[in-house]
């Protein structure tokens, strides 16, 4: 009778087989990571810069809804200087429409409603553009004073071209931490960033379009042209 | 017979006849077929293009959009649509399964309805998370802001009309800010701090911020989606803390956790319309919009009175 022996026979390639193993299921892992981490990510907003606030993400309550509120009151506010300057001839001064004619259009955040109350009964003037200088070209609509804690200011900026002065043709709105705040002393950009002026940068259905479909969302239009033609819009009011 | 003399005086009137026929099927042709998906976009829609083009609302006026799902109709609809309005935010995603269904994704022009409008996160989201709110068209300065996009995108698409489009846009916004002044006489004299306020679903929080009103707790999570055991309990609790004496619940879709949050925090109950059911009709979005606000004007009054 014979005795059988066991002998453990290894693969010529045992050493490596199980470090393989290992290596192809880290780097299956850590390409999933990096998949998930940079690939599946999903910003849901456009990146800010320093001197811009989001709308969305950063103001909140009485500040949120006056921003809101001026967000539209941009659009209607061109269509208002068309109103008051359609008997004003070619040659004379076309004006930007008062605080009255802004409240006689029942125009939010500017009307004196209980709305307006709610939100803090923020005082709002209206700064014409200068002939000269820093201001030539801007007409401003400054909101201080809100009776809210820790509320803001707010300036809403119609930038327009005139001889000599390179202002872009888009009305901007500007949040300002400070409660009380004096009329800024430039109109443009920089200007306002230095005294402590952040441009408010809403989060956009057109954003969130984006951020849902992607680029290959088919819409008629894109932000881009919409900017484009309120640019022309105010372009063709301030061409005088 | 005729006689060859009468013959050839017809033939003038005949090849009028033929020219006139020709000339309305050409305005046929150029008169725009304007897709909706939501009730609000129908009276939108309405406002600005007066007779110069069609409407053609993409799922039935009875059909519940909340969670609607597309039928073989829809897609017949929308081929003969040259354009289509949506949300797109959130409140109409059954509209691109439509599109996909139908091959009209690349084919079929958009008017994003919120494209210009400033969004906000929903109210009382779980854990502070900035979630977008869709619900743009329950509103009166978001809705304008709508009425103004679809206008001009209107316009870029039948320019002859663009003008008379834009005036009609800014004539039907001041209708809509004349609410608001309807709204603030009803509530003259009311004592607004006393005002505190939950809501079922966040389908209120735009004409509430409009309104300088805010929601202090929103029950369901999300819309449509009843809350845990515990989600309920946290919420009655807070309810209780921050004295929240109203509730604002949806219209046409009571459910028994309203009653069950009345019964254990005592605030009164109050229903607003989300302009999304019944007959597509011009009229329809002005309507519910000014119910809503008698809604809210009556809440505070009462709140105010201590009632």
């Amino acid at each position: 009778m014979t005795t059988a022996s066991l002998q453990l026979v290894r693969p010529a390639g045992a050493r490596y087989e199980g470090l393989l193993l290992a290596t192809a299921a880290a780097v299956i892992v850590a390409t999933l990571v990096l998949y998930v981490r940079e690939l599946g990510r999903h910003e849901s907003h456009e990146p800010l810069y320093d001197w811009q606030v989001s709308a969305f993400d950063t103001l909140t309550g009485p500040d949120q809804a006056i921003y809101n509120a001026l967000f539209t009151a941009k659009d209607d506010i061109p269509y208002i200087y068309d109103d008051i300057n359609i008997d004003t001839p070619d040659n004379a001064v076309f004006r930007w429409p008062s605080l009255k004619d802004l409240q006689d259009s029942e125009l939010a955040p500017f009307l004196h409603d209980r709305s307006w109350e709610q939100n803090g009964s923020v005082k709002w003037t209206l700064y014409e553009p200068l002939a000269k200088g820093e201001m030539q070209g801007s007409t401003m609509y400054l909101g201080t004073d809100g009776t809210h804690p820790q509320q803001g200011s707010f300036l809403l900026v119609v930038g327009h071209t005139h001889a000599g002065v390179q202002n872009k043709n888009v009305i901007s709105i500007w949040w300002n931490a400070k409660n009380h705040v004096v009329m800024p002393q430039s109109g443009f950009r920089d200007g306002l960033i230095l005294q402590g002026w952040r441009e408010v940068v809403p989060h956009s259905g057109a954003q969130e379009v984006k951020r849902i479909f992607g680029d290959d969302s088919a819409s008629s239009t894109s932000t881009e042209e919409d900017q484009k033609q309120a640019d022309q819009a105010i372009q063709g009011l301030t061409g005088n | 017979m005729l006689s060859p003399i009468r013959s050839l005086l017809k033939m003038p009137v005949l090849a009028m006849l033929a020219a006139l026929t020709l000339v309305s099927h050409a305005a046929d042709a150029a008169r725009l077929k304007v897709g909706i998906t939501l009730h609000p976009y129908y009276s939108f829609v309405a406002n600005i293009v007066g007779d110069r083009a069609d409407i053609i609302p993409l799922i039935d006026a009875d059909a519940n959009p909340h969670g609607y799902a597309p039928q073989s109709a829809d897609m017949i609809r929308m081929m003969s649509m040259d354009v289509l309005v949506v949300n797109g935010i959130g409140h109409d995603s059954w509209a691109f399964e439509i599109l996909d269904a139908a091959g009209m994704r690349k084919k079929l022009k958009l008017i994003y309805a919120n494209d210009g409008v400033s969004l906000i996160p929903v109210a009382g989201a779980p854990n502070g998370e900035k979630v977008v709110n869709p619900h743009t068209f329950i509103s009166t300065t978001a809705a304008i802001q709508q009425i103004y996009t679809i206008a001009r995108k209107l316009g870029e698409l039948d320019t002859a009309n663009a003008t008379f489009y834009r005036d009609n846009a800014r004539r039907y916004a001041l209708q809509i800010r004349k609410l608001r002044a309807e709204f603030d006489a009803k509530i003259t004299g009311a004592d607004l701090s006393k005002f505190r306020c939950a809501t079922m679903h966040s389908g209120y929080d735009y004409i509430l911020q409009e309104l300088g009103l805010q929601v202090t707790a929103v029950i369901e999570p999300r819309h449509g989606v009843e809350p845990t055991a515990r989600q309920l309990a946290e919420t009655i609790d807070r309810i209780k803390a921050a004295k929240v004496n109203v509730l604002f619940a949806e219209k046409y879709f009571a459910s028994k956790l309203s009653d069950t949050i009345r019964q254990a925090t005592g605030v009164r109950m109050y229903s607003i319309s989300h302009i999304s059911s019944g007959k597509y009709t011009p009229e329809k979005f002005v309507d519910e919009m000014r119910e809503n606000l008698n809604t809210f004007a009556q809440a505070i009054n009462d709140s105010s009175k201590g009632a």
